[in-house]
């Protein structure tokens, strides 16, 4: 039984993943706007320029079947292909030397979002009604729907345009001599401070809610009455009976987020200047530049993906009704 | 149970404490040992390799890696490079440079006049029968010189034989690069050329680190001439975020930028140890329209009669553009050299201002008669309801387009505007010559605009017929014009070639393929505490970087060192003679204000914020209680 659910999951998701290889290709030539163009938009290309470009890109050759053929063999033996705006480089080392910078700005940003979100939401639940309640509520509903450059721009005026506690953008210091690790890493966590601190207060609103009114519900279920008319203390009560239900939607949430991590928020990249996927994106989207576009696209949603296939295993071992 | 959890909750604080007790002194670790330049520009570097780049900041920095044959000098004039002395024949059909003595690539080899031939070959191989050496974007050089050979008598000596007499060959911008370090790169792998770091060249820096962020540049050893206080160069790029990039350069994280928008540049006028400055520009921004007569195209028949152009023209306030657009960052347009290229520019004729009623009356007589609903008719009778397109690039456009939108519709000209994405844009711009006119150019006007070259043939050619189905984007067909082309580009002497040129920037003025709007200045702002020794290029109107060739990161000084005299901006002010241009507006700071307080309402918005929040909390609280109150009375 368990065995064919984990195969059910584990095909869905190979299926998922094949039919956003193809859809990658056909979407991205469906948008307007030919590469060659775009970066040949300078006074002294010629024809012959624009010709030759073509040729070297594999522009000339016909969609399909010529070029999804090259594509799906390529893709399949993890050659992304050449990006266009950065000549001759392959598309998997742009890919990897993107990939860490924004695992680190979104990891670091969900466990802290985690971590007080969930805390200020079981919190709230327990103490309906109180002020933490009230007031981490309506801080949770209004960071809920602020969009996240709205954030970093707040944060960006006050702690590094204002007070220049913080550098505004980066992830280093660049140059300036040599450095001790020390003194790099202190540089980077400075660095780091603000765009994570924005990525946790974008995050921490969704968590607290959640959790709040998961903590709620389960504080109205009947086993918890009976362990109150046990004689549980109401931290018992709470610790032992409430909390671990109701994390139970809370680590789908998580899981989906956390697929989320390679996507970033394109926004919080692009108002820090923070060398990861997202800047990327911005990046190849202007220049048309399809085989990056391709490997981000692929990147992001494979990890969605997987991030949904491993939320059904862990629900699915939490909870052994989803099993059946 | 219960402890243990304690101390969970206990350690998980005590980590997080420790972690901000790390970050907070982080922004302080700033004093290093180098004396570092950082520039911001908001493009991203595409490639080191100097026929693979098409972007500025390309040029900027392989003029900072290489030297060109014949620098650009503070004014644009030719100054010594990698040769430091040259002459021509009296036939002018020959010219000999002469390669400085015991010069030396950065990694300790002699640079030779073999180099030069190597370079140029490539050059010349490459553009033999139609061909293309990488982007294409340096083939123009040696190939509008006529060149035919290049060779290299003795290791300080190249002489470069043209088949016309030409003076373009000491205004080329092709770099010379390493034939020890190139040898293997022909014109066929030439765009798989990555030139990777360390770079080697015989410019004033050299690139030792490279990534889609920045490039790292440090002083080349080897350097012939005097060097810049700088020891290295990082030139970081903010592509799609200028406003990031201002606020790096507020905070001090940025030495130069180029490029912020007008709004944050008038900000910065006032900031302490600031110099923001407008400069003339190598540029416009045009109103093209689509006259091709072919097949295709343009809505209404209207667009190709030059008489209805001209009239439209009238129509456009250039003026009040500059100011409710530009916030009054440039200079009106009229022909398609700006006058940036001093040599080159020339006024037109009859130039047209705005002028309704004469708009009007030129419409009338053109034979566009108004229809019932006020709203002008073509020849066939047609309405005429013109489609304006502007690429969202920048907001610029669109606000122009509005103004435009109105000007036309008092005249009785309907446009509807709509905001296009770039690649869209630049696809209905561009005749596919390999298909079927017919269905193609789906345009009746665009709002765009494009940058020159010192040599005025970069502009130029895109109007030429030659260039529809590649750069042009008016569809233009002008036989005099395109024989005026081939006659300017064979003169052989300036002189001989403005006379063509005139004419040129004549036809092009009354035709009006274009409606040139506006010459966009250029904005850069830089501090002066850090540099001193800030020159611009030209000397009278230019700006620092960012301009032609590396001289001016050559000039610079360490402001520490200088004598705190008040030069260090008086210096940068360029004094404002009246040589045709505009008066570049250099806003020195002002006595300085309390730092922080004059800066943004920030803080403001944010205490504003927080106080709405407790207030939600709070009435929320009180309504509940309320509520439970009244549910506990039931």
């Amino acid at each position: 039984m368990g065995s064919r659910y984990l195969i059910r999951k584990v095909v869905g998701a190979c299926l998922t993943i094949f039919m956003i290889v193809i859809l990658n290709f056909v979407l991205f030539r469906m948008m307007p706007g030919s590469p060659d163009r775009i970066l040949l938009r300078n006074p002294n290309v010629t024809a012959d320029a624009m010709a030759a470009a073509r040729t070297r890109w594999g522009l000339d050759k016909p969609l399909i079947p010529d070029q999804l053929v090259d594509y799906l063999e390529a893709t399949a033996s993890g050659d992304l292909g050449f990006s266009f705006k950065f000549h001759g480089e392959q598309v998997t080392d742009v890919l990897a030397g993107r990939l860490w910078p924004t695992v680190i700005l979104f990891g670091a940003g969900e466990v802290l979002a985690i971590i007080f979100g969930l805390a200020l939401g079981a919190y709230s639940g327990w103490k309906r009604g109180g002020p933490i309640d009230y007031i981490g509520n309506g801080i949770s509903l209004i960071l809920y729907s602020m969009p996240y450059f709205v954030i970093g721009i707040l944060i960006l005026g006050v702690f590094a345009v204002g007070l220049h506690w913080f550098p505004t953008s980066g992830m280093l210091t660049i140059g300036g001599g040599d450095d001790t690790f020390a003194s790099q890493l202190l540089d980077f966590f400075g660095h780091l401070a603000l765009p994570v601190t924005t990525v946790a207060i974008g995050l921490i609103g969704q968590y607290s809610i959640l959790m709040r009114s998961s903590v709620i519900e389960t504080l109205g279920e009947d086993y918890v009455t009976t362990a109150r008319a046990k004689g549980l203390t109401s931290g018992r009560i709470l610790r032992s009976h409430a909390l671990p239900n109701a994390l139970l939607p809370a680590v789908t949430l998580i899981a989906i987020n956390l697929g989320y991590v390679i996507g970033g928020a394109i926004t919080v990249e692009v108002v820090f200047n923070w060398p990861g996927l997202g800047t990327l994106t911005v990046t190849a989207l202007e220049a048309r530049d399809y085989p990056v576009l391709q490997g981000i696209f692929l990147l992001l949603s494979i990890s969605v993906v997987l991030a949904n296939l491993v939320a059904d295993l862990i629900y699915g071992r939490l909870d052994p009704r989803v099993r059946s | 149970m219960r402890s243990s959890l304690r101390a969970k909750v206990a350690r998980t604080i005590a980590a997080f404490a420790l972690a901000l007790a790390a970050l907070l002194p982080a922004a302080t670790v700033h004093a290093k040992d180098l004396l570092t330049l950082r520039v911001g520009t908001v493009e991203s570097l595409d490639s080191l390799n100097p026929f693979e780049t098409a972007l500025n900041v390309g040029y900027e920095v392989f003029t900072l890696n290489y030297d060109l044959l014949v620098n650009f000098g503070p004014n644009n004039e030719p100054v010594p490079g990698f040769a430091d002395k040259w002459t021509q024949s009296p036939d002018g059909l020959s010219w000999t440079f002469h390669i400085r003595d015991g010069m030396k690539w950065s990694d300790g080899v002699p640079a030779t006049s073999a180099d030069v031939v190597y370079t140029y070959n490539l050059e010349l191989e490459g553009t033999k029968n139609g061909g293309v050496v990488g982007l294409g974007y340096l083939d123009p050089y040696l190939k509008d010189s006529f060149v035919t050979s290049v060779t290299a008598p003795d290791p300080s000596t190249v002489v470069i034989t043209s088949s016309r007499p030409t003076t373009k060959l000491t205004h080329s911008y092709i770099p010379i690069v390493p034939q020890h370090i190139w040898k293997n790169v022909t014109p066929a792998n030439v765009a798989d050329f990555e030139n990777k770091v360390p770079v080697v060249g015989t410019g004033p820096y050299q690139a030792v680190e490279s990534t889609s962020q920045y490039v790292r540049m440090v002083r080349n050893p080897n350097y012939w001439g005097k060097q810049g206080a700088a020891d290295e160069i990082v030139l970081q790029y903010y592509p799609s975020a200028p406003d990031t990039m201002v606020a790096a350069f507020k905070n001090n994280e940025l030495d130069y930028i180029h490029s912020p928008s007008a709004e944050s540049f008038n900000q910065l006028k006032t900031a302490k140890n600031t110099v923001a400055l407008a400069s003339e520009g190598n540029g416009f921004t045009q109103l093209n329209y689509n006259t091709y007569t072919k097949g295709g195209g343009a809505s209404t028949t209207a667009i190709q009669d030059p008489a209805f152009r001209q009239a439209l023209g009238y129509a456009i306030d250039k003026p009040t553009l500059i100011q409710k657009v530009l916030l009054g960052y440039g200079t009106p347009g009229t022909t398609q050299v700006p006058p940036w290229e001093k040599a080159w520019h020339t006024e037109p004729n009859d130039v047209r201002t705005f002028d309704i009623a004469k708009s009007n009356q030129m419409l009338d007589a053109a034979g566009y008669p108004r229809g019932s609903d006020g709203t002008r008719v073509d020849k066939q009778g047609k309405a005429i309801n013109l489609r304006l397109y502007v690429p969202n690039t920048t907001p610029d456009y669109a606000k122009d387009a509005q103004f435009i939108q109105g000007w036309f519709g008092q005249v009785g000209v309907k446009v509807t505007t709509q905001v296009l994405d770039e690649g869209t844009l630049v696809d209905d711009e561009a005749l596919d010559t390999t298909k079927p006119a017919k269905g193609q150019l789906n345009y009746d006007m665009v709002i765009w605009g494009w940058v020159g070259d010192p040599d005025p043939n970069a502009l130029l050619q895109i109007l030429l017929t030659s260039s529809i189905g590649s750069t042009s984007d008016s569809q233009w067909s002008n036989a005099q014009y395109d024989q005026l082309y081939d006659q300017q580009n064979e003169a052989a002497t300036d002189a001989e070639r403005k006379t063509y040129m005139e004419q040129m920037q004549q036809i092009f003025y009354d035709q009006a393929p274009y409606d040139i709007l506006y010459y966009d200045n250029n904005l850069d702002a830089y501090h002066t505490d850090k540099f001193a020794g800030w020159q611009n290029q030209p000397v009278v109107g230019g700006a620092p970087f960012f301009q032609d060739g590396s001289i001016n990161y050559t000039l610079l000084t360490d402001a520490s060192l200088a004598t705190p005299a008040p030069s260090a901006t008086a210096n940068a002010a360029p004094t404002a003679a009246g040589s045709g241009g505009p008066a570049p507006t250099v806003a020195p700071a002002p006595a300085p204000t309390d730092s922080g307080s004059s800066g943004s309402p920030l803080p403001l918005i944010v205490g504003i914020i927080a106080i709405a929040i407790l207030l939600v909390g709070f009435i929320g609280m009180t309504r509940r209680r309320r509520a439970a109150a009244a549910e506990e009375d039931e």
